[in-house]
C-alpha cells in the first residue's frame, strides 16, 4: 500500500468512526481504544496476529499523524507503551494472548519495580529475589520510587534468580501481579511535599512462571532493552513533559526580578542573565542535535547525551537565582505566600533531575566512558558471584 | 550568488588542511619567535585560499560569504591558534566597510583587503579598553574636505602592522568611523600581550589627516561590530574544543596509581562538565551566526548571548585543561598555557564577559 493510500485508509476510518471529543468529561477512553484496537489502528508497527498491520516506522508515523490531526487517541501505542513492547519482545505467547490487547488500550495498568533502597545508581545489584517454586516463583524484597503502585495490575519487576552468578548474570524480569496479599505499598514522602512515588514491600508474593519475560538469567537485558523504549521517548521531551522538568511553567526570572523591585541590581541582572543562558544553551545544544542527525541520517548524537546533566543546572541555578531575587521572603512558604513557596518547591523540585533516572554523576561516568571513551569506572564485584559481594556481605568498617 | 553549503564544507576542509600542515604547534611558536612575530607565510597560504575575502563581496573580489563563514573560519584559526591578521583585516575592517554605505571607501579597500594585498585594522577604544562608546578616546575635528584626529587609541589588534587604518572618533554630531591610509606616520607604540599569538599596539593621532566613512552611524557600526563578536565567539569555541581535545587524549594516556587518571572520576567527571561547555559555545557562536546572517528578530539577544558563553566557556575549558594536566601543563614546554592565555586576551577583547551579560538580559527585557 503507497503512503497516500494509506493516509486515505486512515482519514476515512477516523472520519467514519470519530465523532467524540477526548477533552470531553466523561469521555470513555477504553471503550474508544478497544475500537481502534479491533481495527488494527492502535499498533500499526505490530504484526497481524497481535492486532498489528506490521508497518514500517515511516508508515506507523503516518497513521500517528493522522489520529494526532483528528484529535484522537490512538495510532502509537506501539511506541510509546514500553511494557507491552517489552512483552511483545520477550514474552511467552500464551501472555502475551492474555495480555497484550488489554495493556495497548489500558485497562491493563503497570508500574516499575527496578530500584531498591540498596541498588539506585547499581540497578544490576538488587536483592530482591525470585525463587522458583513448582509453577511459580516466590519472591521476597522491597522496591522504591514506583510511582501508579496502587492503580497497577502488574509490575514490571527485576529480581534475583541466581546468586551464584556476577551481578549482571543472576537477573530475571517479570510481570508482578500487583493486587496479591504478598504486596504491601506504602507511599513516599518527598521533600517537596508530594507524594509520587512509593515503597512496595513484597513479602512471599506469588509470580505465575508463565510471567518470566525473557529467559531466566536475561532479565538485565531484558532490562535493557525496556529503559532503551524509555530513553526514545525521553528524548522526544516526554520525560520533560511528565515530569513538568522542562516547558511546563518557565519562571520567569525577569518578571520576578521587576515585582520584587530587583531588575535594576546589576548582580541581579547577571545572575538572570547567566540562569538564561544556562536553558538557552541547552535548548541551542538539542536544536543543533536535531539538526546534524537530520544530516547525517543518524538516530544519536553525543550532544544529546549532554542534555540531561546540563538541565540540572538549569534547574537548580534558576532556583537559585529566584531565592536571590525574593531575599528574606524565601523563609516563608504556604499559599499566603505564593512566590516563597513557588521558589522553594523548584528549589527542592531540582533533585527530580539531577538525581532521578541517574544522578549527575552517574550521567558524568556515562558522558566520561560512553562519549568521550575514558576508561570505566572500577567494578570489583562485576565478575565475581553475587553472593561473595559487598552488596550482599556489606562494607565492613576498617 | 549565495554560498552554498558545500561551498562551507569546501572552505572547512582546505582550511583544516593547511592548517593540519602548516600551523602546528612548532609552527606556532616559531613564528610568535620571529621577528615579525605573527605568521606572515600562513597568511602567505591562507590568502590563497581566498580566505581574506570570505564574508567581502563577488564584486569587491571576495568570496561572497557572511557571518556564518567568518564562523566557522574562526573556528578552525582557533583552534589552531593561528597567528595572523585575519581578524583584523578580513573580519573587523571588512565588516565596517561592507556594512558603513561608502562606496568609495569600498572600492578603494574592499578589493585589496580580499586579496590580501593590504592589511587593514580598527582602532575601537581607549586606554580604558571598555569598547563601548563611552570609551572612545579620538576626536574628529572638519579641516577642509577631510579631518584632521587627536587623542589615543589602544589595544588596536595589528594596530602597527595594519597597511590602513580605521578609527572610531568623537564628532559634533556622534561617533564616526575614520580612515587614516598612511598610518606609519601615525605614533604607533606595541603593546605586550598576555598571548604571544596575538598582536596590539597603542596609537597616538596628533593632528592626523582622515577621511571619513559615510553612512558609518552608531548603527552600521554596531552591526559591524556584531559581526566580529561572533567572529570572536567563533574563535573561543574551536579554541575551546581543541584544548579540550588534547585535554581528554592526555588523560587517557597518563597513567598514575596504575590508572589511565581518566579513569578518575576526580577527572572524568570534569571532562563531562567540560564538554557541555565545548558544545554549549559551539551552538551559541553557530545559531548567533546564523540568525544575524539573516537578520532575524532575536540577533541581539543572540549575538550578546554567545558572546558571553564563548568566553566563559574557553576560559573554563582553558583553566581546566591546565588543572587536568597537572604539572607538566605548567611549563612553557606544553601548549595549554597558550590557550589560556588566548582565553583571557579573547574574554577581555571586544569587551568583558559582564558586558554581554547586561546586553543579553536588556535586549530580553526590550522584547519582552
Amino acid at each position: 500500500m503507497s503512503n497516500e493510500e494509506l493516509r486515505q485508509d486512515v482519514r476515512a476510518w477516523l472520519a467514519e468512526n470519530w465523532t467524540d471529543d477526548a477533552q470531553r468529561p466523561g469521555f470513555n477512553r477504553a471503550a474508544w481504544l478497544r475500537k481502534v484496537h479491533d481495527a488494527r489502528w492502535l499498533a500499526p508497527r505490530w504484526p497481524a496476529e497481535h492486532g498489528g498491520r506490521a508497518l514500517a516506522d515511516e508508515q506507523a508515523r503516518i497513521v500517528e499523524s493522522e489520529f494526532k490531526a483528528a484529535g484522537a487517541p490512538g495510532g502509537n501505542a506501539d511506541r510509546v507503551n514500553i511494557p507491552a513492547n517489552t512483552l511483545l519482545e520477550f514474552g511467552q505467547e500464551p501472555l502475551k494472548q492474555r495480555l497484550l490487547a488489554g495493556m495497548l488500550t489500558g485497562e491493563i495498568q503497570f508500574c516499575l519495580l527496578y530500584s531498591e533502597p540498596n541498588a539506585g545508581s547499581d540497578l544490576a545489584s538488587v536483592r530482591t529475589r525470585a525463587d522458583r517454586d513448582g509453577d511459580s516463583y516466590i519472591v521476597n524484597g522491597q522496591k522504591v520510587w514506583t510511582s501508579g503502585a496502587r492503580t497497577a495490575d502488574y509490575g514490571l519487576l527485576i529480581a534475583r534468580t541466581n546468586w551464584d552468578a556476577p551481578k549482571h548474570k543472576g537477573l530475571s524480569f517479570f510481570f508482578c501481579p500487583m493486587k496479591q496479599p504478598g504486596i504491601d505499598i506504602r507511599p513516599l514522602h518527598q521533600i517537596t511535599g508530594e507524594s509520587h512515588f512509593n515503597e512496595v514491600f513484597i513479602d512471599n508474593a506469588v509470580v505465575p512462571a508463565d510471567h518470566l519475560i525473557g529467559k531466566e538469567g536475561e532479565g538485565w537485558r531484558v532490562l535493557q532493552t525496556a529503559l532503551a523504549y524509555e530513553r526514545v521517548l525521553m528524548g522526544e521531551g516526554a520525560a520533560e513533559r511528565r515530569k513538568g522538568v522542562e516547558g511546563e511553567s518557565r519562571a520567569d526570572l525577569i518578571a520576578l526580578a521587576r515585582a520584587y523591585g530587583k531588575l535594576s541590581d546589576p548582580v541581579i541582572r547577571q545572575e538572570i542573565a547567566n540562569a538564561i543562558a544556562y536553558r538557552r544553551l541547552n535548548e541551542l545544544n538539542a536544536l543543533r542535535a536535531k539538526t546534524e542527525m537530520a544530516a547525517d541520517k543518524s538516530s544519536a548524537s553525543p550532544i544529546m547525551s549532554l542534555s540531561k546533566l546540563a538541565m540540572s543546572r538549569v534547574l537548580h541555578n534558576n532556583a537559585r537565582v529566584m531565592t536571590l531575587i525574593i531575599g528574606a521572603e524565601a523563609m516563608l512558604d504556604g499559599a499566603e505566600h505564593p512566590a516563597a513557596a513557588e521558589t522553594n518547591y523548584r528549589a527542592l523540585y531540582a533533585y527530580i533531575n539531577s538525581i532521578g533516572g541517574g544522578t549527575d554523576q552517574i550521567q558524568r561516568n556515562i558522558i566520561g566512558e560512553r562519549v568521550l571513551g575514558l576508561p570505566r569506572e572500577a567494578e570489583p564485584d562485576r565478575d565475581i558471584p553475587f553472593r561473595d559481594s559487598l552488596a550482599v556481605k556489606g562494607a565492613q568498617p576498617k | 550568488m549565495a554560498v552554498t553549503e558545500a561551498d562551507r564544507h569546501a572552505i572547512r576542509e582546505s582550511l583544516r588542511r593547511l592548517l593540519a600542515d602548516r600551523c602546528q604547534e612548532a609552527d606556532v611558536r616559531r613564528a610568535i619567535a620571529s621577528d615579525a612575530g605573527w605568521d606572515k607565510d600562513l597568511w602567505a597560504r591562507l590568502i590563497e585560499l581566498g580566505l581574506p575575502g570570505v564574508a567581502v563581496a563577488e564584486a569587491f573580489g571576495g568570496l561572497g560569504g557572511g557571518e556564518i563563514e567568518i564562523e566557522l573560519a574562526m573556528e578552525e584559526l582557533g583552534a589552531a591558534l593561528a597567528p595572523t591578521p585575519f581578524f583584523s583585516s578580513a573580519v573587523l575592517a571588512a565588516s565596517l566597510l561592507q556594512h558603513a554605505a561608502d562606496q568609495d571607501a569600498q572600492r578603494a579597500y574592499l578589493p585589496a583587503i580580499a586579496s590580501g594585498e593590504i592589511i587593514a585594522t580598527v582602532a575601537l577604544t581607549g586606554d580604558a579598553g571598555t569598547f563601548d562608546e563611552g570609551d572612545v578616546a579620538v576626536s574628529a575635528k572638519r579641516a577642509g574636505g577631510d579631518w584632521t584626529l587627536d587623542g589615543v587609541a589602544s589595544f588596536v589588534t595589528y594596530g602597527c602592522e595594519a597597511d590602513i587604518l580605521f578609527v572610531l572618533a568623537r564628532t559634533p554630531d556622534g561617533i564616526g568611523a575614520f580612515v587614516v591610509t598612511t598610518p606609519s606616520a601615525l605614533e604607533r607604540a606595541p603593546l605586550k600581550s598576555i598571548d604571544p599569538t596575538q598582536r596590539l599596539a597603542r596609537v597616538t593621532f596628533n593632528k592626523a589627516t582622515a577621511t571619513r566613512l559615510a553612512g558609518a552611524d552608531r548603527d552600521t557600526i554596531e552591526r559591524a561590530l556584531d559581526a566580529a563578536r561572533i567572529a570572536l565567539a567563533g574563535e573561543q569555541a574551536g579554541a575551546a574544543r581543541r584544548i579540550f581535545d588534547i585535554t581528554v587524549d592526555y588523560i587517557k594516556t597518563r597513567v598514575q596509581f596504575g590508572r589511565a587518571i581518566g579513569s578518575f572520576q576526580a577527572i572524568k567527571h570534569m571532562a563531562a562538565d567540560l564538554m557541555i561547555e565545548v558544545e554549549s559555545a559551539a551552538s551559541a557562536a553557530r545559531h548567533a551566526a546564523a540568525v544575524l546572517s539573516n537578520d532575524g528578530p532575536d540577533a541581539r539577544a543572540a549575538v550578546n548571548l554567545a558572546a558571553f558563553a564563548c568566553a566563559d566557556a574557553f576560559s573554563k575549558v582553558a583553566f581546566d585543561a591546565i588543572q587536568m594536566h597537572g604539572g607538566i601543563a605548567f611549563t612553557t614546554a606544553h601548549p595549554a598555557h597558550l590557550y589560556l592565555r588566548r582565553a583571557r586576551f579573547d574574554a577581555a577583547f571586544l569587551g568583558a564577559p559582564n558586558l554581554y551579560r547586561e546586553r543579553f538580559i536588556s535586549a530580553l527585557e526590550n522584547n519582552a
